[in-house]
């Protein structure tokens, strides 16, 4: 029981909407909506464009962009991450014109500064099926 | 829009604590019997309720049952930090409306672990943030922070006079918390949380309700001579949702502001009530509110005095960084203490000239952009 109560990293419950996130992610791909009628480009996961209320698609993104502004974490709002800090939680412009929220992993990471370009990473996790979308210094 | 005939009646306060676990329910009924016993009103007169609360949605009809209130009006006041406000707008619209003259709002919270878990995060929190050890509210201001630090120049010190200031003008408030003076240095030196916002950027989660008494015109004048009304208010949420590169530094309270001072004059506020979960965000909403150029915050703050004795007298209860946050009482704490001053009641902090007094709210950190839902009101002592 003791164990079954220790704190576990926080991971997504996927649900319907953005299942293919999640399924792409798994796969190695950063996946992106685009909307077919105006074809807007949106993050995060919705059930329909969030300007003009059309009908999406799912795209793959080149993975890349600039670091917006980012925050050591040293303290998690999820104790079991503690072992992880300073976690460099970064919003990060994707190239398709989006913000991402992710983490910043990699040797290098000390270094950022805002506007450093960056490239997508795929974390595994404790489940086998979810990898996470993070970034690297490029 | 302006409001011609509603006006704030009474307000009650519970002490704060960090560790009391005392029913949620047991602080909801303090403040309100505060209110009561101040205003002589009988518990039967009051024929509305809201309740602004992190716990279950449905949580209203419950705690009415609960005290003992038959309504003609019940509301989930759930907005956030800017619960309050966006709560006393729609129990004025239902006053106005003529469906009540008497209505109790209250904002709670406590440790009490026996009752409803808190409300879930909202499912892009969960999947999209949380999973990468973000640490809460900290780290979203954190990223605004930096953004408005390395774009328009500011500093830890000037973010750090709003903390200073609100502690000075906490020092006579026994509601605070904190009460100890606050140096510069204390503030710099603090422990850092999410860089570059430090333990006191941050507020102290503690038990504690707020409640207001909103009554019809007719009504407030048999209960008080001391006749505060609500003169406009006005709220957004999701500014810029479609904007998949927002300006990070500007809230929703821009466009607040621009429909607030089409009502009244920006100069004619005495005091600023302004919600302050980091100092970072009364910075940005003395902006976004045009008290001065979108990135001169920093300047501004400079160049004045933000005490209750000062020229701009901003959370002169020395606010939710010096009193505590208790979950969502947060966005009342502003409104109670800006009726105390209008009433001339904030003993040891009083503002000289207090008349007219401008309220906000903000709530929600929300995905890629900043705030979720945005709100103010004004409201002004007549004779």
């Amino acid at each position: 029981m003791a164990e079954a109560r220790m704190p576990q990293k926080s991971l997504p419950k996927v649900n319907k909407v953005d299942q293919p996130f999640w399924e792409g992610a798994a796969a190695g791909k950063l996946m992106l909506q685009k909307c077919r009628s105006c074809g807007k480009v949106q993050f995060f996961p919705r059930v329909a464009c969030v300007d003009c209320f059309g009908e999406l698609d799912w795209i793959a993104a080149k993975g890349t962009g600039k670091v917006h502004s980012f925050t050591l974490v040293r303290v998690p709002r999820n104790p079991a991450f503690k072992d992880e800090t300073p976690i460099y939680y970064l919003n990060v412009i994707l190239d398709e014109g989006v913000i991402m929220e992710s983490r910043l992993v990699g040797d290098t990471r000390e270094k950022v500064k805002t506007g450093d370009r960056v490239k997508a990473v795929f974390q595994e996790t404790h489940d086998p099926k979810i990898k996470l979308p993070c970034f690297e210094l490029d | 829009m302006r409001r011609k005939k509603v006006c704030f009646v009474g307000y009650g306060s519970t002490e704060y604590s960090r560790k009391s676990e005392a029913a949620a329910l047991s602080y909801y009924a303090e403040a309100i019997r505060d209110a009561l016993r101040k205003t002589g009103i009988d518990k039967k007169e009051i024929r509305g309720f809201s309740i602004t609360t992190q716990a279950s949605p449905d949580y209203s009809p419950h705690v009415a049952e609960q005290l003992g209130l038959e309504v003609d009006w019940v509301l989930n006041g759930d907005y956030g930090g800017a619960g309050g406000v966006m709560s006393i707008r729609r129990a004025a619209d239902a006053i106005e409306c003529g469906h009540l003259d008497l209505a109790v709002l209250v904002g709670g919270n406590s440790f009490d672990r026996s009752t409803p878990t808190q409300r879930q995060l909202e499912y892009q929190r969960g999947n999209f943030v949380d999973v990468f050890g973000y640490g809460g509210p900290n780290s979203l201001m954190a990223l605004i922070e930096r953004l408005h630090m390395e774009k328009y120049g500011t500093t830890l010190e000037q973010i750090g006079k709003i903390a200073v200031a609100q502690r000075f003008n906490a020092i006579n408030n026994p509601q605070a918390l904190f009460r100890e003076p606050m140096t510069m240095q204390d503030y710099l030196n603090s422990r850092m949380i999410s860089d570059p916002i430090r333990l006191f950027d941050c507020v102290m989660p503690c038990s504690g309700a707020e409640c207001i008494l909103l009554a019809s015109e007719e009504k407030a004048k048999k209960i008080t001579d001391k006749l505060v009304y609500l003169v406009t208010d006005a709220e957004i949420s999701h500014y810029q949702v479609a904007n998949m590169l927002p300006d990070k530094t500007t809230f929703g309270q821009k466009v607040v502001g621009e429909r607030i001072f089409s009502e009244v004059k920006r100069e004619d506020i005495d005091l600023f009530e302004i919600y302050d979960d980091y100092p970072i965000a009364v910075m940005i909403q003395i902006e976004d509110l045009g008290y001065c150029k979108k990135g001169d915050g920093g300047k501004f703050v400079d160049a004045h005095d933000l005490t209750y004795k000062g020229d701009f007298p901003v959370n002169t209860g020395g606010g939710e960084l010096s009193v505590g946050q208790a979950g969502l009482a947060g966005g009342y704490l502003h409104i109670v203490e800006a009726l105390r001053q209008l009433r001339g009641e904030a003993d040891g902090h009083q503002v000289k000239k207090a008349e007219r007094a401008l309220v906000t709210g903000i709530g929600w950190l929300n995905y890629g952009r900043n705030l979720g839902t945005t709100a103010a009101l004004v409201m002004e002592r007549r004779k």
